[in-house]
């Protein structure tokens, strides 16, 4: 190792008498000296801010938010009408379970005459013995016959609602008709005296 | 429309949902104050106290289920068919007491109150201290009626009626006397005197 000399400045700034030693130094770490080149990132990096779960999706879920909210509204609106039409009461007494409407004295002698017709009697059809027939001789569906009931069944019990609304609408008609009438003989009998003094302001 | 549409997206999402909201609250609000069905569940209470309660409630499937049911072939019941198609419900409420003052204003208020909306009009206001008083509203869509109510109180009585479609009041008015329906003559039935 040769003694540094310290008049030299090649070390510093490559001035004076080179230094073999230092030049084969810098070759050596020549080969790590900074070479400008254009920033390649690779393609499978993803630099970027805290990734979140909404971003990117924001125009589809605000349509999304939207129509569930339209939705709700919706289904908001179709529950309040449900409430609305409250569940089906029979009109109420405290004297009997069917409906009884506000009878006017005079009708308390001589009761209404029912509304509903009375269902006819079913006629019963008798068979001959030569028209009989074994049963067991028949080929049966045992689902469809199970079918056959329920529907019988359904219709049996839409047949009752709808005499028991039916006898509900009556009364609902007799009452509103009523009170109709009631209103417009009242109007009339309150406007009759005024034109009768209107007439006689007039004449 | 790339235009409309980036331009929709442009503005903030939350914007257009809260402005879609706001449609939705105020089309909410517009429907409920035209709709031609008043609450009466309030007067319920009133049923513990009267001596004789009537209480129908036929909404519009239980309304198209009857007129199922009606004939058309009998001529009774193809009127009430025709008076009753297009209802869409009908309720009635009615109590009656054996004493007096056993409901008070406050008890009609609640009704009352939903009359107020503008969409009702009074048609018939009749009051009377002796026999009490009775309010005809109708409710007009268009040049249509959409909605009948009528509030009748007497001193031992209250009636509530709501029929929500289109009412035919003359055929309505009609109905008493004919067919099944008997003539209940409310103010007739009183005995006349004779001379």
């Amino acid at each position: 190792m040769k003694p540094i000399n310290n008049d030299a400045d090649y070390l510093w700034d490559k001035t004076g008498e080179p230094d073999p030693e230092i030049q084969q130094l810098e070759e050596i770490l020549g080969t790590l000296r900074y070479q400008p080149r254009p920033l390649e990132i690779p393609a499978g990096l993803y630099v970027g801010r805290e990734r979140s779960f909404f971003r990117g999706y924001r125009a589809p879920l605000a349509i999304a938010a939207t129509v569930a909210v339209l939705l709700l509204g919706l289904g908001l609106w179709l529950g309040l009408q449900r409430v609305e039409r409250s569940p089906q009461q029979v009109a109420k007494s405290s004297e009997t379970p069917q409906a009884k409407p506000m009878i006017s004295p005079d009708e308390k002698q001589n009761p209404p005459v029912a509304v509903s017709s009375p269902q006819p009697e079913p006629k019963q059809i008798v068979e001959s013995p030569r028209h009989r027939f074994n049963p067991s001789l028949l080929a049966r569906n045992s689902k469809r016959d199970r079918n056959t009931v329920r529907d019988q069944q359904l219709t049996l019990k839409e047949q009752q609602e709808a005499q028991a609304a039916k006898d509900q609408l009556m009364l609902a008609l007799r009452v509103t008709s009523a009170k109709l009438n009631l209103a417009q003989k009242k109007a009339q009998s309150t406007n009759a005296p005024d034109m009768i003094h209107n007439q006689h302001k007039i004449g | 429309m790339k235009l409309i549409s980036r331009t929709l997206l442009k503005i903030a999402p939350v914007k257009l949902a809260a402005l879609a909201v706001l449609l939705t609250l105020g089309a909410t609000a517009t429907a409920m104050a035209q709709n031609p069905r008043i609450q009466t569940s309030q007067l319920d209470g009133l049923a513990a106290k009267a001596s004789e309660t009537v209480d129908v409630n036929i909404d519009e499937s239980l309304m198209a289920l009857t007129a199922k049911f009606l004939s058309s072939k009998d001529d009774d019941e193809r009127k009430v068919k025709e008076i009753v198609s297009g209802l869409k419900g009908i309720y009635v409420k009615s109590f009656e007491f054996e004493n007096e003052g056993q409901y008070t204003d406050a008890d009609l208020e609640s009704i009352r109150s939903q009359l107020r909306n503008p969409a009702w009009s009074r048609i018939i206001n009749a009051r009377s201290k002796k026999d009490g008083s009775i309010e005809v509203y109708l409710m007009h869509t268009g040049e249509q009626i959409s909605g009948l109510a009528v509030l009748a109180t007497e001193l031992k009585e209250i009636t509530v009626i709501n029929i929500v479609g289109p009412v035919n009041l003359e055929k309505l008015t009609q109905l008493e006397g004919e067919f099944g329906i008997p003539e209940l003559g409310l103010e007739g039935s009183k005995p006349k005197r004779k001379n």
